[in-house]
């Protein structure tokens, strides 16, 4: 079964809203998704709500990361949101980070930082 | 009723409803909702080597329990080509799948007992064991 | 199927043990039972002189709070002497000696004072053993040291257990420590300050981390200043666990400004490998909230 994350398009902002875990063919398909999305709306931004997750492992963290890369090759930003407590915690002892990666607490904070930019 | 699962490895739906189970078994024996987490981690990383290394394999995830303590134990076993260097496998940042290695050595800090047995040619087992509020 | 790497489960001293370590048999046990019959009257004399002897000093005659206190520990005394002569070498006998071990423990007895008594008795009651057996000294002798490895088996089982007992009241009472919650308090909206005090061991860190991690949940956190102006120093581990949940803390949107580090603390972090462009720190409290406030706003 796939699932297939809903993105928002807002005043040149991509917003994915993951709304129930996904399997890692269903996070490589929301990848080419947002990035093409990219390149045909020219977005500025792209923000990825992962609250729903509770569990981000090295292969999701790697997947989100590339999309974060190749967003930035497009001269845009990318802000993850979301990651609770206990998958913050899990990550950081499996040894998985979000480098150079903007994170939010709440979508709020994710416009917020983009204002502020 | 605390039970054991037995599942099959191959896809990469098989790995999400892997970690699912883990993550109900380890609630139901009375882990954290940290620890759930660490543990349906663990089984996420177990999971997808199988399908990636070995094509398919089997989990097993069941509670256990001692006098002292309860916990959860998690065996994954397949036939594929087996690992050539286990220390090397276990080291960070290790990958002949060109991904972050973080999985076994990951999956190895965050549980209390870890155990990897490997044939070259016949296959991977590796049995996790975490115990509550340690 | 490989093996699951087996938990240990931490042995307390057996029947066993006394066996492997102490090399005592059946054969300690018969002749030490020669005693028995002059066991009582030997008690009282051994006894007697005993507690003449240790009166005389301040700090074990503290320990007895008057007359009839003084004479119920010389009746318990006796009985421990007999069972030393007669009791079997069991589960029961051990139990016995590490009940005694417990006492000695509640009552403060130092381990100098407890095994020096029990030295004292020992030479006496070899003394003794000595002049009734004059005709065979080679089985006064022996019986000796049959007595001499009972002896050293009791005064292990107590030691044992005294240690133990010393060790559940140091964590008995470092729990209750750890277990103060730390305030997490909120300065404006989106601002956290967490004061840390008191001593910060493995344990205390990571309750930390939950109520850093659920404090920025609880209160949409965007910065935290983490001030440890109140704790002199940490290991390693703890360490670590500092920098772990700063990571984490960022990784759901909040950074976190670390305070008020001594010398001790910031030698730890360095190393662990931490340096300063990793960790957002400031010197003193005021000047971490205003490097979160900055931190906050992009
Ligand atoms: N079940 C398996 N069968 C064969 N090789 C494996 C298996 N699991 C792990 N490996 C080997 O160990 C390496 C490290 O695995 P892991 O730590 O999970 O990192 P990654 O999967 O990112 O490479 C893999 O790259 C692979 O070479
Ligand atoms: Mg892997």
């Amino acid at each position: 079964m796939t699932r297939r994350v809903p993105i928002l398009r807002q005043n040149g902002i991509l917003i994915a809203s993951i709304q129930e875990e996904l399997s890692d063919g269903d996070i490589l398909a929301l990848q080419s998704r947002i990035l093409s999305d990219v390149v045909s709306i020219n977005a500025k931004a792209v923000v990825i709500d992962v609250s729903a997750l509770d569990v981000l492992d090295s292969f999701g963290t790697r997947t989100l990361t590339e999309i974060a890369s190749s967003v930035e090759l497009r001269g845009a930003r990318t802000i993850i949101v979301g990651i609770q407590p206990e998958v913050a915690m899990a990550m950081v002892l499996l040894g998985l980070d979000f480098r150079n990666i903007a994170t939010a607490f709440d979508l709020d904070h994710a416009f917020d930082l983009l204002r502020a930019a | 009723m605390n039970s054991a699962s037995i599942q099959t490895i191959r896809s990469d739906g098989d790995i999400v409803v892997a970690r699912q189970t883990g993550r109900k078994i380890a609630e139901d024996v009375g882990f954290s909702r940290a620890d759930q987490a660490l543990i349906a981690t663990a089984i996420s990383e177990l999971a997808r080597n199988i399908v990636v290394y070995a094509n398919s394999g089997e989990m097993e995830i069941s509670p256990v329990e001692t006098v002292s303590r309860s916990g959860v134990r998690v065996t994954a076993q397949d036939y594929g080509p087996g690992i050539l260097d286990i220390k090397a496998a276990l080291a960070d940042g290790f990958s002949t799948g060109g991904s972050l290695g973080l999985g076994l050595p990951g999956t190895r800090r965050i549980v209390d007992e870890f155990d990897i047995q490997s044939v070259p040619g016949e296959g991977v087992t590796v049995t996790i064991v975490k115990w509550i509020g340690r | 199927m490989p093996q699951v790497i087996s938990s240990s489960v931490t042995a307390e001293p057996s029947v066993d043990e006394a066996a492997l370590y102490f090399d005592i048999s059946q054969a300690d046990k018969e002749l030490v039972s020669h005693l028995e019959s002059t066991s009582d009257e030997m008690g009282d004399i051994l006894i007697e002189s005993f507690y003449a002897h240790i009166m005389g000093h301040e700090e074990a005659a503290q320990h007895f709070r008057d007359e009839s206190h003084l004479e119920r520990v010389k009746r318990g005394q006796k009985r421990y002497f007999a069972d030393l002569i007669t009791a079997p070498l069991d589960d029961a006998y051990i139990e016995d000696r590490r009940r005694i071990g417990q006492i000695h423990e509640r009552a403060r007895v130092s381990p100098t004072l407890y095994i020096g008594a029990y030295s004292y008795y020992l030479t006496r009651l070899g003394d003794h053993v000595r002049q009734t057996m004059k005709d065979d000294p080679e089985q006064a002798f022996a019986i000796a040291f049959a007595l001499m490895k009972l002896a050293h088996f009791d005064m292990a089982l107590a030691l044992e257990t005294f240690v133990s007992a010393r060790e559940d009241t140091i964590q008995a009472r470092e729990r209750e420590i750890s277990e103060l919650p730390t305030p997490v308090l909120k300065l404006q909206d989106g601002l956290l300050l967490i004061p840390v005090v008191g001593t910060l061991d493995s344990f205390r860190a990571r309750a930390l981390t939950l109520q850093l991690l659920e404090g920025i949940r609880e209160h949409r956190a965007r910065a935290v200043v983490l001030d440890i102006t109140g704790v002199a120093a940490v290991d390693s581990a703890v360490a670590n666990h500092l920098i772990q949940s700063m990571a984490a803390a960022r990784l759901m949107g909040a950074q976190s400004v670390l305070t008020g580090l001594s010398a001790e603390v910031a030698q730890s972090l360095v190393k662990v490998g931490v340096t300063g462009e990793a960790l957002n720190t400031a010197g003193d409290l005021q000047s971490g909230i205003v490097l979160a406030t900055k931190l906050m706003h992009g």
